[in-house]
């Protein structure tokens, strides 16, 4: 089954509008606002990139297979600034993201909102536990 | 006559020889070229500077070779070049020595160069293109031509890096008239050339730049990697002035000459 | 988890130093709203380099929420008073601002990302220290109206790419391929609250400027050189400078005609300044000139502040997944109508 590929949502124009020139580039070109997905893996890699960072985890079906899902974050020079490190975030740690599917339809999303297992919000979880930052 | 002139060599000769022994005491403990310095008494390495030599094709010596466009004909072939790397021999585990064999035959394909990703170190002081040393009393920095590379180091005390970077870390200071560079936490994926020489994120490389005369620096890297490589290893070779009067970097952003490889395939068909 | 602590984290995020709300007055700031805060006291003077020049070097914030363009609604006011700042600015970081400021990631209605989640906290974003309603100076306060020949130009252009906007990755936009980001662009213009920091690195004769975003390098000669050729030209056009008094003045030509700074075209020709007016804070200046696109030359003002560095590597290009899902996407879209006819 393969969901609608919808119009440019209205919400996402408005943030268009909100942002004109400034934006490094349409989030409604890469990602689908009407497509949300919610997915708990565990951390494969986290690749330290601009103007985005994106995590790689290992999602395990309901049929039991593993698929390698890639999450859109934060710049990791902010990440840097907040006191977090490539070791913050280890190869195995359990998050669950929401977030909204990338519009060609692939194991792809936006990371909005990523939590712990636990509950713990991510990044501030993670500067938090290491105290605070120098 | 000839006494005269014994009795004038034998001092002379004295001399001479006296001098020699000097002069050679000198050299062991002093290098022979002392750079003018800046304003805050340090070497003065500023200026655009550029390698002279193949080791961007391969750090190793290797004859002239088919390049990988036989339509171009001579415009792109491997030239000649005596290697860089002292002893001659990449001391590779044997596993990484298959790898930069694999490497080597899809140079092309998989060099991180032909994408016109960031060099890394030390790659980028060899390219075929100019750099440009800025320096201050608290920080160096190295813009290169390509790719708009660029490295700032740090002459203060020395920091730690919160991730790996294309173009390493670098913590420099001064020994004598040289400089020290160490820099870590290398994105894996540089290479070291066009013949497939890699590395892992293990890298740890120790830069020296030393002035050789008003118008040449010697460079030398110590490269250690135990991921990869059996024991460090060492390259060396001079870097030349760029004399010229008006020399400067020019805007070489490289990107777009990298993109049809990249992403050609997700070009829309025609028809669609 | 309390408040506090994460606005103090949120405040090394956004590369901002903390922003008190009685914020220390910059050296030669008056009280009087109608003067120019920078003219009023005794011009300050700047350290030299060991080799006699103003000394500019450091790690900066360009970081403020004051809007490019004045709000229409302000007609030709230049500034605002101490308390109508005040009352502007925590407004602000109530979310409260319509075209007064812009908040950028911080924006309420911004869809991608969880506010908290990333340190983009409303309750910590400041606006320029000099009290301007906008960055660009003068009684308009707005980029001036496009000539004909300009909106004739910009226009063929958009007419050329209609229909074809995501045919390839040469329809993209720059930002887009890592080529050039609005953000690295020169004239430097500041974002919200992103950590866009400039570094100033000064050897003998030249000035090295670092801007954070894509790592974007210019070193600019201050030895007097003309500029390259005209038939020379490159995206970021060909930077010279000069010294006058304590100011670096940059002057920038041979631009491409892909550049198109505010849809201008290759003429444009933008002159910088670069001062520094106390310990902590430079001021960055700009004038862009088009003939060919506009009637006259604009400028813009806006306040650096001294900041923790380091400046980290950006790179963009290394890791560029966004274009390559952007043509996927749009490859997807097109696959689907086929499917569908």
């Amino acid at each position: 089954m393969r969901t609608k590929l919808l119009a440019v949502a209205a919400g996402a124009a408005l943030l268009l509008a909100a942002a004109p020139v400034r934006a490094h580039h349409a989030f409604a070109a890469e990602f689908d606002a009407a497509k949300p997905v919610k997915v708990r893996g565990s951390v494969v890699k986290w690749e330290l990139t601009n103007p985005h960072s994106w995590i790689h985890i290992d999602v395990k079906g309901t049929d039991g297979k593993v698929v390698t899902w890639m999450i859109e974050g934060a710049s990791p020079n902010n990440l840097y600034r907040l006191g977090l490190s490539k070791e913050s975030l280890p190869v195995g740690t359990e998050i669950v993201v929401e977030g909204y599917q990338a519009k060609d339809g692939s194991s792809k999303a936006v990371g909005r909102n990523i939590v712990f297992a636990d509950g713990r919000k991510f990044f501030l979880g993670l500067s938090e536990a290491e105290g605070a930052p120098k | 006559m000839r006494t005269r002139l014994s009795d004038s060599l034998i001092p002379g000769g004295l001399a001479v020889g006296g001098l020699v022994l000097v002069a050679t005491l000198a050299t062991a403990q002093t290098p022979a070229y002392r750079a003018p310095r800046t304003a805050d008494g340090r070497p003065n390495l500023n200026g655009i500077w550029q390698a002279l030599n193949t080791a961007n094709w391969d750090l190793q010596g290797h004859a002239a070779a088919k390049g990988p466009v036989p339509s171009l004909g001579a415009v792109f072939v491997v030239p000649p070049g005596l290697g860089v790397v002292e002893g001659e021999e990449i001391p590779y585990l044997p596993a990484a020595a298959a790898r930069k064999k694999e490497n080597q035959a899809n140079w092309a394909a998989l060099d991180p160069e032909a994408k016109c990703y960031l060099p890394g170190v030390p790659r980028a002081a060899y390219l075929p293109y100019p750099f440009q040393i800025v320096q201050s009393s608290q920080n160096i920095l190295i813009s290169h031509q390509f790719a708009n590379a660029v490295r700032v180091v740090n002459m203060g005390a020395p920091t730690k890096a919160p991730g790996d970077s294309w173009m390493g870390w670098s913590n420099g200071r001064w020994d004598g008239e040289t400089l020290v560079v160490d820099v870590t936490s290398l994105d894996e994926r540089t290479w070291f050339d066009r013949a497939g020489n890699f590395h892992s994120d293990a890298l740890h490389v120790v830069e020296r730049y030393t002035p050789r005369s008003a118008d040449t620096l010697t460079y030398e890297a110590t490269i250690e990697d135990p991921k990869v490589f059996s024991r460090p290893w060492k390259i060396s070779m001079p870097l030349y002035r760029r004399v010229e009067r008006d020399a400067r970097l020019l805007e070489f952003r490289c990107v777009e000459f990298a993109e049809e490889m990249m992403y050609g395939n997700l070009r829309k068909k025609p028809g669609n | 988890m309390s408040r506090r602590s994460l606005a103090l984290t949120a405040v090394l995020a956004a590369g901002v130093l903390v922003a008190l709300v009685a914020q220390p007055p910059v050296a030669g700031q008056t009280s009087s709203a109608a003067a120019k805060p920078q003219a009023a006291a005794k011009p300050w003077t700047p350290p030299r380099t060991p080799d006699g020049r103003p000394d500019l070097q450091g790690i900066y914030t360009d970081n403020t929420v004051t809007p490019f363009q004045r709000p229409k609604n302000l007609g030709t006011k230049e500034f605002y008073t101490e308390q109508e700042f005040a009352e502007l600015m925590k407004r602000a970081r109530q979310g409260d601002i319509g075209e007064e400021g812009n908040l950028g990631a911080a924006n309420p209605q911004e869809v991608r990302y969880d506010l908290e989640l990333y340190g983009f906290d409303r309750s910590r974003v400041r606006f320029g220290s000099n009290r301007r309603t906008s960055l660009i100076v003068g009684p308009e306060g707005v980029v001036p109206p496009m000539l004909p020949e300009a909106r004739k130009r910009n226009a063929d252009r958009a007419a050329r790419n209609k229909g074809h906007e995501f045919d390839s990755h040469e329809n993209r936009p720059l930002s887009e391929r890592c080529i050039i980001l609005n953000q690295e662009r020169i004239p430097l213009i500041p974002g919200a609250n992103e950590g866009n920091l400039v570094q100033i690195v000064q050897g003998a004769g030249y000035v090295s400027i670092l801007r954070e975003t894509n790592h974007s390098t210019r070193v600019i000669p201050t030895d007097g050189r003309p500029h390259v050729p005209k038939n020379i030209r490159f995206y970021q056009g060909d930077s010279v400078g000069r010294w006058e008094g304590n100011t670096l003045v940059v002057d920038t030509t041979n631009f491409t005609n892909l550049s198109a700074f505010q849809g201008s075209g290759e003429n444009l020709h933008l002159v910088e300044r670069f001062t520094r007016v106390a310990d902590d804070t430079l001021v960055y200046e700009f004038t862009a000139e088009d003939p060919t696109t506009w009637a006259r030359p604009w400028s813009a003002e806006i306040p650096w502040t001294r900041t923790r560095g380091p400046v980290y590597e950006w790179a963009c290009h290394e890791g560029n997944n966004m274009i390559v899902n952007i043509l996927r996407g749009a490859r997807v879209a097109e696959q689907n109508a086929a499917q569908k006819r």
